[in-house]
């Protein structure tokens, strides 16, 4: 089921940029505007859309269904989180999902979702799965919005080489009335207000052809059904998972501690250093005073500030530098992270070394 | 311990070898089916890197038509190419890492019988290796699939053939035109039908081109991918070469580390099986961006010299991007470019790297003021020679860099996580394996190719040769084999050679004026034991500025001045490096520069003045100690290289041959060649030198010739084997028509994936320094063996592999093993055995000099001496 792959070699011609590039911007374009927090997209195919979805930031839950096992695999693992992913947890939470099965099934692992999106998909669905599936879409999924793509055949003539259907799997296709009655009757019947746009503008003279590919954009009319009534509605899981990533975030406390370790214990050898450097001005050593010669950069500023309003100044004491943990709490990154001072505390005890009475990061300097 | 420690320069990715395994002769002629490569357009310099998801997202954009026939998916692929038949994974680059199908042993019949030596005591050792178990007669059944009509587009003739798994089986492995079964179908010639979306009817051709043993390279190659198939499925993560486990990061944030512990492996035909090699890897990566790393690098280094700075500290890192799962290598810094900078996009639309970033990937650069980072697309084919520009805020570095090498308290931080003991080691090894017999999915993978694997390691007896004697002066003595080291047993013993210091000059500065004195009384104390024979030193005060050390030498260096003694007060390099250069080049001395660090503290400054001595006495052609040297009119040579990342973008190849019988002496000359020129020929020229200075030495020209060749990159074997080595007969030749020494030409591998564990008292030791291995874990193809010489205080020792490519000898291997472990003895600057013999220790000392300090060949005066220890 290579459907990009095949419709934008010979249309490659006529759209820019090509209509399946096209098709994910439409989508994309919705997400920004509608900022949904769960999308799943049913025939996702080789995940490209997901893909895309993933960097958007509103997004935590992100599931992909497909009737293939095979097509979803073979790419599945560009969804997996990247190195770079775990070494900057993002805020923000996100787990991608892959499920195995049919949109003519039900399953309770596509409830709750905001956004659901058919991209050129139900014209490969057999007689009896289409009749199953706005039932299945609209009456048990039942999320906010509902994107359905699918080719215009009004638009095929315009397209070289096409004789019956642009793709030897598709079971029709329809013109735009054919679309709209399906999709207004649809909507009716479950309570949703429809919209029809599409992409691909036909040449011009040719405009009453419409667009290459038809879209409707289905926005649930009733509000949010809350958790009981879907549990009203009791269903055995049917999909198979395929693929599950949760990426790393912030959110999770593993990730948080050891972001907010990494950030405390920086900080205050920054801290240090500076003390340190004063200290070995007084020193002989020309070479280390270039080293640690205060720049330009706001840093030292921000350290001046601080220790001059709220007494918070690092010290030496013996062979020991301590560096108070409100002055590290203090720093915009740590406090960003921590929300609170008793968060810091509870997150780096027992991780860094503190000070007797626990306010102060110790440093030992005897052999530097 | 003295100013010349300095952290190894990192060599970058050799470049492939010529060839891949299209020399294995089990392949017939292929249909060549490749569809034609359509010129590129829009080679565009500096874009950003692309989704590497998308069609055409290769490493570069391109225009769109351009990229269809030539587009191939990320993961498992296999590939016809050119002549030869090869597999790749991801980044689809030619490469022959493990040297498959180069024969080198079938070329020498001394060895064909057995390749073994027999001296020494048995060792029971344990390898990190384990035997590949596959179905009798498994065989891979190799297709070549054609279309009528002809169709182009790989995906969609993938897409056409997958209409009929039910014939092919789900288990397969196409790139476009081979295809790969692990059954037999039951036809030779299997003809499908299938219809493309336009209604047209195509005949696929699936014919059987040829049946695969499971030994042959392509099989082996076909392994190796599928294996790394498995560690993607176990979701580790691929970064570089390895597979690296993301869940469980030992983080170390004193000094803002990360460390993932991955595995390499290697699937190739040993000696008797086909074996998996498994190793531990660790990967160090760093939880801050490039941009981090400048703004760092600006407070610590101030505006004047920021540039330079992050130049010297990021130019040649590994960088991983926020949006794709990439590597790149930084090569150069674009000051002159911002975020806000453009590029043309394949459309031929102009875009800004901010407005990129955001529609792409809906990242916000916050920074629009940062440079940007250009790295060079390395791929050859198709002509390709762009690069890529990356945002600092959004690459992540990876690795080390030389200023964090040489942090001694950051590098001791690491160890602790990385410099696994030989139990704990193969304890790692056993999870990943358990890993993969736990895991349903990787199970169910490996069933369907027929593949599977022992779980528990081989194991197999090596020899330990007897240690060696170290001569001194008429001194014999024995070292202890367990620390390999006669540092105390040789204290205080006449050397070898010792040469008179009678006129020398002491360059400090005023600060330094204590530790000077201190240091001339130490010297005066150790050297009379050692027979050299010291005067006063002329003492010369200098300001602490380069021109002033450089006037000074320039002033009062005199040709009777045997050595230039500096004490240095910082390790700043420009300073050392001006030094170095003018006493190399200009005004050939030796001279040694030492931190005044290193000289201030009263407990040792005995031992460093005794090493001192010792390299003073080496640097003007002294000699220390010898081994017993059975082989008479021998030269022995040794290379290695020195690949500049920074500045020049210079390779050094440092040339170093014996000058004695003694194997003492060492005539050194170094190569300095820019990029794109081949080694060889200065090599020639320095072997030539070499032979008419052994011969003005030992007044006839040596009847053998061994030569010890390190810096040879994986996948480089060929080249070496099929270039360098007629060169060296054709230098030989030259010399004249009746001079026809016997010449024997080893590889020298420092890095490689086998350990060994020695199974002593019930656990896993490291194995003994003089552990020989040339059994199960070597290759038939090869006359090959491994040595363990040295020895390490934690962590797992790593052996050497030793690869003898041309061998006209006549020796045993034993013999040649003997004195390979032999020359390991006789690096002056370790009284003790390390890892490589000697001659390729002294030429990466001097490879390195040249390469960090002089930047071109040091004045042929200094040749007889040891001037760069």
């Amino acid at each position: 089921m290579d459907k990009n792959f095949q419709e934008e070699f010979t249309q490659i011609t006529r759209f820019k940029p090509p209509l399946y590039k096209q098709r994910h911007q439409f989508v994309k374009d919705l997400v920004e505007k509608y900022k949904p927090k769960k999308v799943a997209d049913l025939g996702c195919a080789d995940c490209s859309l997901l893909r895309m979805l993933k960097f958007c930031s509103c997004i935590e839950v992100l599931a992909g269904l497909d009737i293939c096992a095979n097509v979803m695999k073979e790419k599945m693992h560009t969804l997996s989180p990247l190195p770079v992913d775990y070494l900057q947890p993002s805020e923000r939470s996100l787990t991608v999902t892959l499920h195995h099965g049919s949109v003519a099934h039900k399953d309770p692992c596509m409830l709750g979702f905001d956004l659901v999106t058919c991209i050129e998909l139900i014209e490969h669905l057999e007689e009896p799965e289409l009749k199953k599936f706005p039932e299945v879409v609209f009456g048990f999924m039942a999320p906010s919005i509902v994107v359905i793509s699918t080719p215009n055949s009004e638009f095929n003539p315009l397209l070289p080489g096409v004789m019956l259907y642009r793709h030897p799997d598709h079971k029709f296709e329809w013109n735009q009335a054919q679309f709209q009655s399906w999709a207004l009757e649809t909507a009716r019947c479950y309570d949703y207000s429809v919209e029809f746009t599409g992409v691909g503008h036909p040449p011009t003279g040719m405009e009453k052809a419409g667009f290459c590919t038809q879209i409707a954009v289905f926005i649930r009319k009733y509000p949010q059904t809350g958790e009981p009534l879907q549990s009203e509605k009791p269903t055995e899981a049917v999909y198979k998972t395929v693929f599950k990533a949760v990426y790393p975030s912030l959110k999770d406390e593993k990730y948080l501690q050891n972001a907010v370790i990494s950030e405390v214990i920086f900080t205050a050898q920054i801290i240090k250093h500076r003390l340190m450097s004063k200290h070995e001005e007084y020193g002989n050593d020309p070479e280390r005073k270039f080293k640690f010669q205060p720049s330009m950069d706001c840093f030292s500023d921000y350290l001046g500030k601080l220790v001059v309003e709220n007494n918070m100044e690092p010290f030496v004491s013996g062979n020991e530098v301590y560096v108070p943990l409100a002055t590290i709490f203090s720093f915009p990154k740590v406090n960003r992270l921590c929300g609170t001072f008793e968060k810091l505390c509870k997150l780096i005890a027992g991780k860094v070394t503190l000070s007797s009475d626990g306010s102060a990061v110790v440093f030992n300097i005897e052999h530097e | 311990m003295t100013g010349r420690a300095r952290a190894r320069g990192r060599p970058p990715r050799q470049a492939p070898a010529l060839l891949g395994v299209g020399d294995a002769p089990q392949q017939p002629q292929q249909p060549q089916q490749q569809p034609q490569q359509k010129p590129q357009q829009l080679q565009q310099v500096h874009v950003p890197p692309p989704q590497s998801e998308e069609p055409g997202g290769h490493g570069r954009l391109r225009g769109f038509e351009s990229v269809l026939p030539e587009k191939r998916p990320e993961g498992l692929q296999v590939s016809s190419g050119l002549q030869d038949l090869s597999l790749r994974d991801r980044g689809g680059r030619r490469r022959d890492f493990h040297d498959l199908g180069v024969n080198t042993r079938q070329a020498m019949v001394h060895v064909q019988e057995s390749k073994t030596g027999f001296s020494g005591r048995m060792v029971k050792l344990t390898t990190n290796h384990f035997r590949l178990t596959s179905r009798p007669q498994w065989a891979l059944y190799q297709y070549h699939v054609g279309y009528s009509p002809e169709m182009e587009a790989r995906r969609l003739r993938s897409a056409l053939l997958f209409q009929h798994e039910e014939h092919i089986g789900k288990t397969h492995a196409f790139d476009g035109s081979i295809l790969f079964l692990p059954k037999k179908l039951e036809n030779k010639v299997t003809e499908l039908f299938s219809r493309t979306r336009n209604g047209e009817d195509v005949k696929i051709t699936v014919t059987l081109t040829n049946e695969l043993p499971p030994t042959s390279p392509t099989c082996l190659q076909f392994y190796n991918i599928i294996f790394r198939r498995l560690l993607k499925m176990l979701n580790l993560q691929q970064i570089g070469r390895n597979y690296y486990n993301p869940s469980d990061p030992v983080s170390i944030p004193n000094h803002r580390l990360m460390v993932w512990l991955g595995f390499t492996s290697s699937i190739l035909q040993y000696e008797d099986n086909i074996m998996l090699c498994a190793d531990v890897s660790h990967k160090v990566l760093r939880g801050e961006t490039v941009l981090d790393t400048m703004h760092s690098l600006h407070s610590q280094v101030g505006e004047e010299r920021f540039r330079d700075t992050c130049a010297k500290e990021l130019i040649g890192l590994i960088v991983l991007t926020r949006y794709n799962n990439r590597t790149y290598r930084i090569d150069d810094i674009d000051w002159d470019n911002s975020p806000k900078g453009t590029f043309r996009k394949s459309d031929g639309s102009e875009i800004s790297f901010v407005e990129y970033y955001r529609k792409q990937y809906n990242i916000e650069i916050s920074d629009w003021m940062q440079p940007v980072l250009i790295s060079q697309m390395k791929r050859k084919r198709g002509n390709i020679q762009g690069s890529v520009a990356l945002i600092p805020e959004l690459c992540s570095l990876t690795g080390l860099t030389d200023k964090m090498r040489n942090d001694f308290n950051m590098m001791k931080d690491l160890a602790i996580h990385t410099r696994l003991p030989p139990e704990q080691r193969q304890r790692e090894i056993g999870r990943l394996l358990n890993y993969i017999q736990k895991d349903d999915n990787v199970q169910k993978e490996l069933r369907n190719w027929g593949l599977s694997f022992d779980y528990k390691s081989v194991s197999f007896t090596g020899r330990v040769v007897q240690g060696e004697k170290i001569f001194q002066s008429g001194n014999m003595f024995d070292y202890n084999p367990q620390f390999a080291d006669w540092t105390k047993e040789t204290r205080g013993v006449p050397l070898i050679r010792a040469v008179p210091v009678d006129s020398w000059l002491l360059i400090y500065t005023r600060r330094n004026y204590d530790v000077a004195n201190t240091l001339l009384q130490s010297l005066f104390r150790v050297t009379p034991s050692m027979g050299i024979r010291m005067n006063k030193p002329s003492m010369i005060e200098v300001d602490d500025r380069t021109e002033a050390y450089l006037r000074v030498l320039q002033q009062r260096v005199t040709p009777e001045t045997n050595i230039v003694f500096c004490i240095l007060s910082s390790s700043r390099k420009d300073k050392y490096d001006a030094i170095k250069k003018y006493l190399c080049t200009d005004c050939p001395i030796p001279s040694q520069c030492v931190l005044a660090r290193t000289l201030s503290k009263p407990q040792t400054i005995m031992t460093v003045a005794t090493k001192i001595a010792l390299q003073m006495n080496c640097k003007m052609g002294g000699e220390l100690w010898s081994v017993e040297i059975p082989l008479k009119q021998v030269m022995i040579v040794g290379i290695d290289c020195y690949h500049d990342t920074v500045s020049g973008k210079q390779s050094i190849a440092g040339f170093v041959a014996s000058l004695n019988q003694t194997v003492t002496r060492w005539f050194s000359r170094c190569v300095v060649q820019s990029r794109g020129q081949e080694l060889v020929d200065g090599i020639k020229a320095c072997l030539q030198t070499a032979l008419r200075n052994w011969s003005k030495w030992n007044k006839c020209l040596p009847s053998r010739i061994f030569v010890y060749r390190d810096g040879v990159g994986d996948g480089q074997l060929n080249t070496l084997v099929n270039y360098e080595v007629p060169q060296f007969l054709d230098c030989l030749k030259s010399i004249g028509t009746d001079y026809s020494p016997r010449l024997t030409v080893i590889v020298v591998k420092k890095r490689v994936g086998a350990r060994f564990f020695a199974e002593i008292g019930g656990g896993l030791k490291n194995p003994p320094p003089g552990t020989v291995v040339d059994t199960v874990v070597t290759r038939p193809e090869w006359y090959d063996f491994f040595i363990v010489s040295q020895t390490v205080k934690n962590g797992c020792v790593a052996p050497t592999h030793y690869n003898v490519i041309y061998d006209t000898s006549q020796l045993k291997p034993d013999h040649v093993q003997r004195l390979t472990y032999k020359l390991c003895h006789m690096y002056y600057n370790w009284s003790g055995i390390i890892r490589v013999p000697a001659p390729c220790q002294y030429a990466h000392k001097l490879a390195f000099l040249v390469g960090q300090s002089i930047h071109r060949e040091p004045n042929l005066m200094l040749s007889d001496r040891l001037y760069y220890l």
